[in-house]
């Protein structure tokens, strides 16, 4: 019974595993564009406010619009304030109710597919405030320090800001990662076996209760080791302040 | 002919007029010392010098090429703004150094990465960049990372990073205001040695010893406009306008 069970939970950490790593791939660099988006400065209708001395509230108001920068908040805001399995079910059957077919079979791995998408949308909002965070925490005189050395807007970016980011970033980036390793149980809701149903799976056929706390071994292993390597990661970037 | 030439700027933030009416030129090798209390204008002068900041109103030349006239409506391309900026250096009153990166390497990034566009040898470079922190007095400290370093010594290595690009005009924005008071002496003493080499320099200070006897002009500055401007011990020693006796009178007390 024992390898057995071990063996279902196996298949299930490769499933977990998998939406891990492709959510990771995808929300991380997606991230950092929802996070330019929210600090984008655009303002369409600024030139109202040229040549006027004394310009009325509603007049102030309309020219301070940043359409770029609130569309981002508010995607932000919806899909930071649902719940990541409302998502999950409203990307995986929604378009098949609403157009009688689901386009997600025609994928060879569908189910993954859509939860991918909907874990990569949902995590990527959370690390843009992570990223505006680190962004936002680097002294704007670093930015000035390189544009009177004449480097451009990418080389500072690139070779001042970002580093000076990564290592602001690292702590609550490993927070939200510990909990993208707990989130994936979530996937069960459309059917993924993945490692807490697997599990969960002999209660049911076995009628025994041992495997659901096997499980939790899994995760921490699996956060163990995410621990050590956040730590390695915050070690290695101690070299400056 | 005057190195740098600026006529008439204005600067508004807001509602609030920052600068008024600027005008003033720098003969090339003299040191300006630009005095004043917070709030005169001075730091957004250098940095409206250093295209920090744009201002309203005025022209700004340097060696009779126009770098900024806010009556030209064309909008100048981010690599011209890059290209004027490389005519003025500046050193921040917080150093602003790039923590990640050792003292030599703070002193070489941006030569290494023009060196890209220019080929220039990178050894060359790293030669020039020891050489300057050696003329600093930090020839021991090239491998240190900033924080390492003590203020007076992250000061340095910020005006080294400057000198590398070899500008027409080095700006100072209050060098030694973030110090301890004991620090003050070491950059202070590296600023007089760039006047005695003859340093095109325009520096914000409140050390009024330092400006007369290093500055060859003075320039005082309230409530945004040019209250006086002269040869530096005769405006300080002498100063003919009220205002300018009455901030003086302040430090003479201190």
């Amino acid at each position: 019974m024992f390898w057995t069970v071990t063996l279902s939970i196996l298949q299930g950490c490769g499933e977990a595993a998998k939406l891990f790593f492709l959510t990771l791939l995808f929300a991380l660099p997606l991230g950092l564009v929802v996070a330019f988006g929210s600090m984008n400065k655009w303002a369409p209708f600024r030139f109202l406010l040229r040549g006027k001395s004394a310009p009325g509230g509603t007049l102030r108001a309309l020219a301070a619009f940043r359409p770029i920068s609130a569309l981002t908040n508010l995607i932000v805001w919806v899909i930071r304030g649902t719940p990541l399995i409302l998502q999950l079910i409203i990307i995986f059957y929604g378009p098949g109710m609403w157009f009688k077919a689901n386009p997600w079979n025609a994928f060879s791995d569908g189910r993954m597919f859509a939860c991918t998408l909907a874990f990569v949308i949902n995590y990527a909002c959370y690390f843009s405030v992570i990223y505006r965070g680190g962004i936002e925490g680097v002294p704007a005189g670093q930015r000035e320090a390189g544009q009177v050395l004449g480097l451009t807007r990418s080389q500072i970016f690139f070779q001042v800001t970002l580093l000076q980011m990564v290592k602001r970033i690292v702590p609550p980036m490993s927070n939200e990662v510990i909990t993208l390793v707990k989130d994936t149980s979530l996937a069960r809701v459309i059917a993924i076996t993945e490692i807490t149903k697997a599990g969960e799976a002999f209660m049911k056929s076995a009628g025994i209760t041992w495997p659901l706390f096997y499980t939790a071994v899994f995760y921490l292993a699996f956060v163990g080791i995410l621990t050590i390597l956040f730590y390695f990661i915050e070690r290695k970037l101690s070299y400056f302040r | 002919m005057a190195i740098l030439d600026v006529q008439h700027i204005e600067k508004h933030f807001g509602g609030t007029q920052v600068l008024r009416d600027i005008s003033f030129s720098l003969e090339e090798g003299q040191a300006l010392s630009i005095i004043g209390s917070s709030g005169s204008g001075k730091t957004t002068l250098l940095r409206c010098l250093n295209f920090l900041e744009t201002p309203d109103k005025g022209v700004i030349s340097v060696r009779g090429e126009t770098l900024f006239d806010a009556e030209d409506t064309r909008r100048p391309s981010e690599a011209e703004i890059r290209q004027r900026r490389l005519h003025f250096g500046l050193v921040f009153q917080s150093f602003n150094l790039f923590p990640q990166y050792t003292a030599l390497q703070n002193v070489t990034l941006a030569r290494e990465l023009m060196a890209k566009e220019n080929r220039e040898s990178r050894d060359a470079i790293l030669q020039e960049g020891r050489e300057l922190l050696g003329r600093m007095g930090l020839a021991d400290r090239a491998e240190h990372y900033p924080h390492q370093l003590s203020g007076g010594q992250q000061q340095r290595v910020a005006i080294a990073r400057a000198l590398a690009l070899k500008p027409d005009i080095l700006c100072f924005d209050e060098p030694t205001s973030a110090l301890d008071p004991e620090l003050t002496g070491e950059v202070l003493k590296v600023i007089r040695s760039l006047a005695e080499q003859k340093t095109t320099m325009i520096i914000v200070t409140h050390e009024m010893a330092f400006a007369r006897d290093v500055a060859d002009q003075v320039i005082f500055m309230d409530g945004g406009v040019i209250v006086e401007q002269g040869p530096a011990r005769e405006v300080i020693d002498h100063p003919k306008e009220e205002r300018t006796q009455h901030f003086l009178s302040r430090f003479a007390q201190q």
